[in-house]
């Protein structure tokens, strides 16, 4: 598991990051989230052991990545940020060197790198230089790397960064399948890419956590409830439909605002924000708006975006957010 | 081996591929052949004895350019490309990349020295009277360890910037001005710093070398200058980390 405990780090006047806490357990995929400069290099960076924090500690499978710093980084699979390899290399020859650096034996190594080009679907361009390779295979021999010496941890920053829809769907499925029996950390600047991979999520706004918590909860607790409804009245105008509608359905609890638009065929399209916690408001609505004479074609309720959540989050102001207490290895 | 020689090793060897995958790594070893053969060629006189004393001269001189051009790349260029976050998040400490990258340069530079071991041969088997061996072989040590010291310098400066050219100017000037503090009168000096100025003098100790003396001091200084600034190459890195 990965144990993150208060780190901060400045680079001269600026606080990249400032007591950032969070524990990932074995077998999830989490997605770390921010805007640029939010914080998440660093972070991970820390985690990695590629920087010390000013404070704090983090622990990777038990190992403190600064007093057991060798121990902790064998277990490390790391892909950093458009994928740094040596272009003068073969595909092979890296991954080879790279397997030597873990101190993988030539057995282990051959088998090792087999799996890796297997996997990763680079076998066709296993002799070809780097250099000479495209981003996408670029990022797949990094990928390949990072995931060489089967660590129990992988950190992976924006894995999907230069592949195209069709490798994207394959890195997606391969690391879903690498995370099975391992701890993970996804950087992304994809949303609905980390929405696909991740099971929880850690925003990082200003250098500190804005929201540390499982995919759907903070779907549905942070995100604005909506509820869409389609209707035609009676027999009226447009303008008398609008406020008569709105009129009725204002009344009803949680109902905090409503938004009105024209569906291309005719029909008037009402968004109704809710307040999160009051119960659910469609069958009220549909009572009121069915015993007005109003005929109802749709009535769902919206499943917030993490777009919008996460835009949410980043603009609200910074409040000490209360992360998980991360448990004592 | 050790798991800590292993990935030592591993990074040595990478090191030195990639000076053989560049050009410049080749035309390197021909233009340094090209001039050490021409020198030794034109030192053969007829009746009088051989000496590879003009070979020693230029090589030690040529070393000056070379020596940082092959080492400016050494942790500058993974700085400048980001390869840096790769080798310091493997399993190998920052001691391990230092001396593996250091260790890379070297064996280039055996690369380029062993092939001139024809020379030597070569007098001996034409030269009448048969050359001294002791100036030569006490000359092979003196550059070997002149190599090493200005390698040394090279990988400390090339773990503080991410510029090669800045790396290779960087490492130039240190070595030009230990190759230039002998024609500094001692005298002009104030009195604390003239045993500095003694002891930094390469080109006594080269001199002696050069007379087939091979003084363990000499030999001392250069191994311990050349950890010192392995050293300095070590406290570069983990700065970084701390930075």
């Amino acid at each position: 598991m990965i144990l993150v405990r208060e780190i901060s780090k400045s680079y001269a006047r600026i606080r990249a990051v400032r007591g950032i806490s969070f524990a990932v357990e074995p077998g999830e995929i989490v997605g770390l989230l921010g805007p640029n400069g939010a914080g998440k290099s660093t972070t991970m960076r820390i985690i990695t052991g590629f920087l010390r924090p000013d404070q704090g500690s983090v622990e990777i499978d038990g190992f403190d990545t600064h007093a057991d710093s060798l121990a902790a980084r064998q277990r490390i699979g790391y892909l950093p940020e458009s994928a740094p390899l040596y272009p003068e290399m073969s595909v092979r020859g890296y991954l080879d060197h790279r397997a030597r650096l873990f101190s993988l034996d030539r057995t282990q190594r051959i088998k090792a790198i087999n799996t890796a080009l297997d996997r990763c679907n680079i076998t066709d361009v296993a002799r070809r230089r780097i250099g000479q390779l495209s981003k996408g295979y670029r990022q797949r021999v990094g990928l390949a790397a990072a995931m060489l010496h089967d660590p129990k941890v992988l950190i992976l920053d924006e894995p999907s960064n230069g592949l195209d829809p069709s490798q994207i769907r394959q890195t997606r499925s391969l690391v879903r399948e690498l995370a099975e029996s391992r701890t993970m950390i996804v950087s992304s600047h994809i949303l609905p890419e980390v929405e696909r991979l991740a099971t929880r999520l850690v925003v990082i706004a200003g250098g500190q956590v804005r929201a540390d918590d499982q995919l759907d909860t903070l779907l549905t607790t942070r995100g604005t409830r909506q509820i869409l409804a389609e209707i035609k009245p009676p027999t009226t105008t447009t303008t008398t439909t609008t406020q008569s509608a709105s009129k009725l359905l204002a009344a009803i609890r949680g109902i905090t605002a409503i938004v009105h638009a024209d569906t291309p065929d005719g029909w008037l399209a009402l968004t109704l924000s809710v307040d999160p916690s009051a119960p659910d408001p469609r069958p009220e609505i549909a009572r009121r708006l069915t015993a007005s004479g109003f005929t109802l074609r749709e009535l769902r309720e919206v499943r917030p975006t993490l777009e919008r959540v996460f835009a949410d989050l980043i603009e609200s102001p910074a409040t000490p957010t209360p992360t998980p207490s991360p448990t004592t290895a | 081996m050790t798991a800590t020689l292993i990935p030592t090793l591993t990074i040595a060897r990478r090191e030195l591929a990639s000076m053989f995958r560049l050009p410049v790594g080749w035309v390197v070893i021909a233009l340094f052949l090209v001039l050490t053969a021409s020198v030794v060629a034109l030192s053969i006189q007829p009746g009088a004895p051989a000496s590879l004393r003009g070979f020693f001269t230029l090589s030690a001189w040529l070393l000056m350019p070379v020596a940082p051009a092959v080492s400016m790349r050494l942790l500058a260029e993974e700085r400048r490309t980001g390869t840096d976050e790769m080798l310091l998040t493997s399993p190998v400490s920052v001691l391990g990349v230092v001396v593996g990258k250091f260790l890379g340069a070297w064996f280039f530079l055996l690369c380029m020295l062993v092939p001139t071991l024809v020379y030597p041969v070569l007098l001996v088997a034409i030269s009448d009277p048969r050359p001294d061996l002791g100036p030569m072989v006490s000359g092979y040590i003196l550059l070997l360890l002149q190599g090493t010291l200005y390698l040394a310098i090279g990988t400390a400066v090339s773990s503080m910037t991410s510029n090669q050219t800045l790396a290779y100017l960087a490492t130039l000037f240190p070595i030009l001005a230990l190759l230039l503090a002998g024609s500094l009168a001692s005298e002009s000096l104030p009195e604390v710093l003239r045993p500095i100025h003694d002891a930094l003098q390469i080109s006594r100790r080269a001199g002696d070398f050069a007379r087939g003396i091979i003084d363990t001091g000499h030999v001392v200084f250069f191994l311990a200058a050349s950890a010192w600034c392995l050293a300095l190459a070590h406290a570069g890195l983990e700065w970084r980390k701390w930075r």
